[in-house]
């Protein structure tokens, strides 16, 4: 029963155990740490003094002075009868009312430290502390392996440290840092693919190609492109208007927030406007001709495009032609049709205008719609309250979201009260029988199932209570919705995926490896995000046939030149052959021979096959922009998108490496090759 | 060296002295600098040697920027450098040493990230001696490589004073405990598994025909064509719409606010060539030269038979490339055959690679030379063009008919491209060199000089 953790620049995932179909990660914590009384220490949230003369009656406080280590946030307790909640693990205790009280407020990012800025580690105290702060949540047993989820930013050296750390501080038998990159490939079930991870700050772009992750040329952590850039460009655009970084930071996650694919006309705005908004480039003067993805449309043919208008007033009804003809008077006829024409367009304008201020426009796409608007939620800091107190047994788990870095949208999965009962089965199966884990898993997963309602009509009950806090606007925006990524993210990553194609050596697999992007990342939630990235590449990268080609190009590829003799030809290589340093797609075949749902290797083969077919004149990538297809098999992530495949894939990866290889092929490493390797002996065995 | 190439016994368990040592090797080369532990395949860190500033160069808040990650984006006042010269030495030592860093500490070992008086290192640990204080503790060290030796290669013709000038750089700035510097055209033969070898390195600017030989002879070739070709770079490009062959290019550019340095310009312009050396050029693979061929007809004008192969500029402007694309290749083999253009003269005939491999073998002895012809290992991105060996091992029968020529050139990418790498980390990895290391002791004793000394 492995333990999986995966820091991210905002928020940690992690979960303890595979459970049958593989879900989301359980548990969410925001990656920072809060600098705790005593120096060198941290804890997990905010921490206040306070001097409190209440009685405590029904509430039990807290006492979080010198570490939080033992408390388990996820066992909560519910007092439903007046919305209290109280951490129900025994460590809480009355307190005496001359000492002073401690409360930790989950929502305040006071002195906040993040530990990982752009996917660097900054502050290694705090990390690590992170660090064991959700190993002491996830509380597994003994003799639980873990599977770290390594950003590409981290240097060798980091691995060995977070090696070191975890065989001497968790003593865990056996420990595994797995490439995100090559994480997401395991979840999209792909050996060659471009993944481009989207995060907070930065973005990460690898070409895998069977497996192995191109370390040259790969974008790693390219600062300035990720999902803070567009909150920093939304902010730009409306902080004049007196919006708080909080409220564009909600505006971008809510769901009327969107990218539009480049050169979109922006509803409601005159058309020069908006182009040179949306794509200042696209005004600027070009070269040689006019051209491209200028299309013009008059304002009149857009309206006609609304579903609402577009009521058939426009198709100047039946004209029997032949008459007019025949009348002699057709010029005269069409002059007035026209004017017509245009005085329905006017009226009809203004009766859109007039709707959309009523807010009516209820069928209209959001893209279509001059303003839309979005509930934004305001936090009153109300730590005086009793309320507050309350609150410390919600902190990082706060289901509700909206402040541990998640989407608001998604729930996140409710830890089920089974819990506890799964952790003493797993203790007492600590030896690792599968099968037994696995039984457990299925009923755990019923057990969940139940959970899981109890816990939507808890969480209920909770937006209640919370609705003393928690101030929920409508806020109204305009156009400036759709320009989140107008500060150049979308060139940028583009650009940067160019880049890394083209610096992978072997000139046949670049066409592979535009042929499966895999988009990632929390950053790339945002509406529109991928299409527009797509439509970026496609504009500025696409190579088209060749119009001097087309006949030629017919002819094997290699009619047109010298028959190569291998030994300057950059050949497509089978897998495994050139490089020794990474986990034997052989093993992956047979270890997942069993279960064809996890067997990544097997596209491998299927896509070596096309490769040897494949032949274009072409010697230019690409000839083709494609996004790899989304796994389908788990049922689990399709509510909730593969933003995070990359925890998919570390669950594929760990009942892999863990479960069905055992250690055969080094997947992990043991103990006792620690003991005799040293820290350095990871570079051996990781993914 | 030589002992390291001789000795056929296994080392005695002493002279393995620090098994456990991770020694960097890094690789400075004109286009890029690659780093990486010895002992793995291929570098970890491949970092283009072209750096960018923002700001006066000689004023303290100059802003260097390194890494593909970052020279790429179009900024104002971004000015492009390179630390090296053209013949692959360094010129600017300050920024070299920087740079060198940046490809070590990015990818490979911690560097201090933060100020220590900010970043809790350096406060007294509470706990006692536990894991934790322990890590914190091996951040703390004041330079990037003080656990880690250090293998730097360098090419043939360095002098003296920059020898002295890398292991000053090791031990005063880097705190390296132990120091070598190693030919890379040595390294290259232990890439190719040999203990004598005639190395062809065709990189980007070692001889001056190689990489940038070509990017300018397609500059000129692009130049003077009718119409001009245009070189437009991606970055100067919004969207593109298909075009017919040769028509002019219908394109949306972008606009920008500030002018952008020409440097950065001329640096995105090299990546579009490379991806046309990679797509469209060939070398004539022979027999015989470009200009010459049987029964009247040239290989010029068999090549122009051939069909062509088709290239898209950035801004979507497309044409098929015929004789052209073996006509800029042939510079390298026969000067004559080199386009010009009046600020680029034709390349004296002795500069081309027959030329040069007939100099340096008849500056051994007769006795080696068909040694050495059995053993030609070729490296260097430029000799991946499409014909290039094949070219080359007809070149060589037809200058030395006698003695069998053999050439190794590895199939794999990438170790043609980093061979003179993997030759430094097969070296900085094997146990009986731990002895040959320079130590910081020895340099403390010795001074600059011992690397005069030592590495030979």
């Amino acid at each position: 029963m492995p333990a999986i953790i995966s820091p991210g620049s905002q928020t940690t995932l992690a979960q303890l155990g595979l459970p049958e179909s593989f879900t989301p990660a359980k548990l969410r914590l925001p990656t920072r740490m809060f600098p705790a009384e005593k120096k060198g220490e941290w804890e997990p949230c905010k921490i206040r003094e306070i001097r409190s003369k209440k009685e405590k009656t029904k509430t039990d406080v807290v006492e979080d002075g010198s570490s939080d280590k033992k408390e388990d946030v996820d066992m909560l307790d519910v007092d439903e009868a007046n919305g209290v909640k109280s951490l129900a693990n025994g460590e809480s205790r009355n307190e005496e009312d001359d000492e002073p009280l401690y409360e930790e407020d989950p929502y305040s990012e006071e002195g906040a430290v993040y530990p990982l800025k752009g996917g660097i580690v900054t502050n290694w105290p705090a990390f690590l502390a992170l660090l064991t702060h959700v190993h002491n949540t996830l509380s597994p047993p003994f003799h639980t392996p873990i599977l770290l989820i390594a950003q590409p930013a981290w240097t060798s050296h980091d691995h060995e440290l977070l090696t070191q750390f975890f065989f001497e501080k968790f003593k865990t038998p056996a420990f595994c840092i797995m490439d995100s990159a090559m994480a997401v490939c395991y979840a999209y079930g792909i050996g060659t693919a471009t993944v481009v991870d989207v995060g907070y700050e930065k973005v990460d772009i690898t070409a895998v190609s069977d497996f192995v992750a191109h370390e040259v040329g790969r974008g790693v952590a390219i600062s300035g492109y990720g999902g803070e850039t567009m909150t920093q460009s939304l902010f730009e655009l409306l902080g004049s208007k007196g919006w708080t970084r909080d409220m564009c930071e909600q505006l971008k996650k809510s769901n009327i927030c969107e990218v539009l694919p480049q050169g979109t006309i922006l509803p409601g705005e005159p058309q020069n406007d908006a182009q040179t908004i949306t794509n200042p480039a696209a005004a600027a003067p070009t070269g040689a001709t006019e051209s491209g993805p200028r299309v013009t449309i008059s304002d009149v043919d857009m309206r006609d495009d609304d579903p609402i208008i577009k009521d058939g007033e426009d198709n100047d009804g039946v004209l029997d032609v032949a008459s007019i003809v025949a009348s002699g008077k057709t010029a005269e006829f069409l002059a007035r049709k026209e004017r017509e024409k245009a005085e329905r367009a006017a009226a009809k304008k203004a009766a859109t205008d007039a709707a959309n201020a009523v807010t009516k426009p209820t069928r209209l796409p959001n893209s279509k719609k001059d303003r839309n608007t979005f509930w934004y939620e305001e936090r009153r800091h109300s730590h005086e309250d009793s309320d507050a107190v309350n609150e410390s047994g919600r902190r990082a788990t706060e289901p509700n979201g909206s402040k541990s870095g998640g989407d608001p949208k998604r729930q996140k999965t409710p830890e089920p009260e089974a819990e506890p009962g799964a952790t003493s089965e797993a203790k007492g199966d600590a030896a690792g029988d599968i099968a037994m884990t696995e039984e457990t898993e299925a009923s755990r997963r019923e057990k969940d199932k139940a959970a899981r309602k109890e816990e939507k009509r808890r969480n209920k009950q909770q937006l209640l209570a919370e609705s003393r806090d928690v101030l929920r606007k409508e806020i109204e925006v305009g156009v400036e919705r759709f320009m989140a990524a107008s500060g150049g993210i979308l060139e940028g990553v583009a650009d940067g995926i160019h880049r890394t194609v083209l610096a992978v050596e072997e000139v046949g697999k670049r066409g592979e490896l535009w042929d499966s992007l895999v988009i990632v990342g929390n950053g790339s939630k945002v509406r529109g995000f991928k299409d527009a990235l797509v439509a970026v590449l496609n504009s500025k990268y696409l190579i088209s046939p060749s119009s001097a080609t087309i006949f030629t190009s017919e002819l094997p590829s290699n009619l047109s030149t010298p028959l190569a003799t291998g030994a300057n030809t950059p050949q497509p290589q089978l897998p495994g052959m050139s490089h020794s340093s990474n986990v034997n797609p052989l093993l992956l075949a047979a270890t997942t021979a069993s279960n064809p749902a996890l067997n990544p290797a097997a596209s491998v083969i299927s896509h070596q096959h096309q490769q040897h077919n494949l032949h274009s004149s072409h010697g230019q990538t690409p000839t083709s922009i494609k996004l790899a297809k989304i796994p389908e098999y788990f049922p689990e992530w399709k509510d909730v998108g593969f933003e995070e495949a990359l925890f998919l894939g570390a669950q594929v990866a760990a009942k892999v490496v863990f479960v069905v290889d055992q250690g055969i092929s080094k997947g992990f490493m043991t103990r006792v090759e620690y003991n005799e390797l040293g820290p350095s002996g990871i570079h051996e065995c990781s993914l | 060296m030589s002992g390291v190439q001789s000795s056929s016994v296994p080392p005695g368990a002493q002279e393995y002295g620090g098994d456990e040592i991770s020694a960097l090797v890094l690789d400075p080369g004109y286009s890029s600098v690659r780093a990486g532990f010895a002992g793995e395949d291929v570098p970890k860190s491949v970092v283009p040697s072209h750096y960018g500033t923002i700001g006066p160069l000689d004023s303290p808040e100059v802003k260097y920027i390194f890494g593909d990650n970052s020279i790429h984006t179009p900024l104002p006042n971004l000015h492009i450098h390179n630390p090296m010269s053209k013949d692959g030495t360094v010129e600017d030592w300050d920024t070299a040493t920087k740079l060198w860093e940046y490809a070590i500490t990015s990818r490979l070992t911690n560097f201090k990230a933060s100020n220590p008086a900010m970043n809790g290192l350096n406060d007294p640990p509470e706990n006692g001696g536990n894991v934790e204080a322990d890590i914190e503790a091996s951040g703390e060290g004041e330079k990037p490589l003080e656990d880690n030796p250090l293998l730097m290669t360098e090419t043939g013709w360095n002098s003296g004073k920059s020898r002295e000038r890398s292991i000053e750089v090791a031990m005063e700035n880097w705190g390296c405990p132990a120091f070598w510097l190693a030919r890379n055209g040595v390294c290259v033969a232990f890439a190719g598994g040999k203990a004598s070898a005639l190395v062809v390195d065709v990189g980007v600017m070692r001889s001056p025909l190689a990489g940038n030989f070509i990017s300018q002879q397609l500059r000129i070739l692009f130049s003077t064509s009718n119409p001009q070709i245009p070189l437009i770079p991606h970055y100067l490009v919004a969207s593109k719409t298909p075009v017919d062959a040769g028509a002019p290019a219908v394109a949306t550019y972008r606009q920008f606010d500030t002018s952008i340095h020409d440097s950065f310009r001329r640096l995105e312009e090299e990546r579009v060539l490379q991806e046309f050396k990679e797509s469209v050029v060939q070398v004539w693979q022979g027999p015989g030269r470009l200009n010459s061929g049987q029964q009247g007809t040239t290989n010029e004008e068999v090549v122009k038979s051939w069909p062509g192969r088709p290239f898209e500029m950035p801004d979507g402007w497309n044409q098929v490339f015929g004789g052209e694309r073996f006509r800029v290749s042939e510079g390298m083999w026969d000067a004559k055959m080199a386009l010009t253009d009046p600020e680029n003269p034709a390349p004296p005939q002795s500069q081309t690679i027959p030329a040069l491999i007939q100099a340096s073998l008849a500056a051994v002895d007769v006795d080696i030379r068909p040694h050495l012809l059995a053993n030609v290992v070729i490296t260097g991105g430029t000799s991946l063009l499409y014909g290039f060996t094949d070219r080359l091992n007809s070149e060589l029968t037809q200058m030395f008919p006698g003695p069998r020529v053999r050439l190794s050139a590895p199939g794999n990418t990438a170790e043609r491209r980093f061979a003179s790498w993997i030759g430094g980390s097969i070296l900085g990895s094997l146990g009986a060199f731990h002895q040959m290391w320079v130590s910081k002791k020895e340099y403390e004793e010795h001074g600059a000089g011992i690397v005069e000394k030592r590495c030979k």
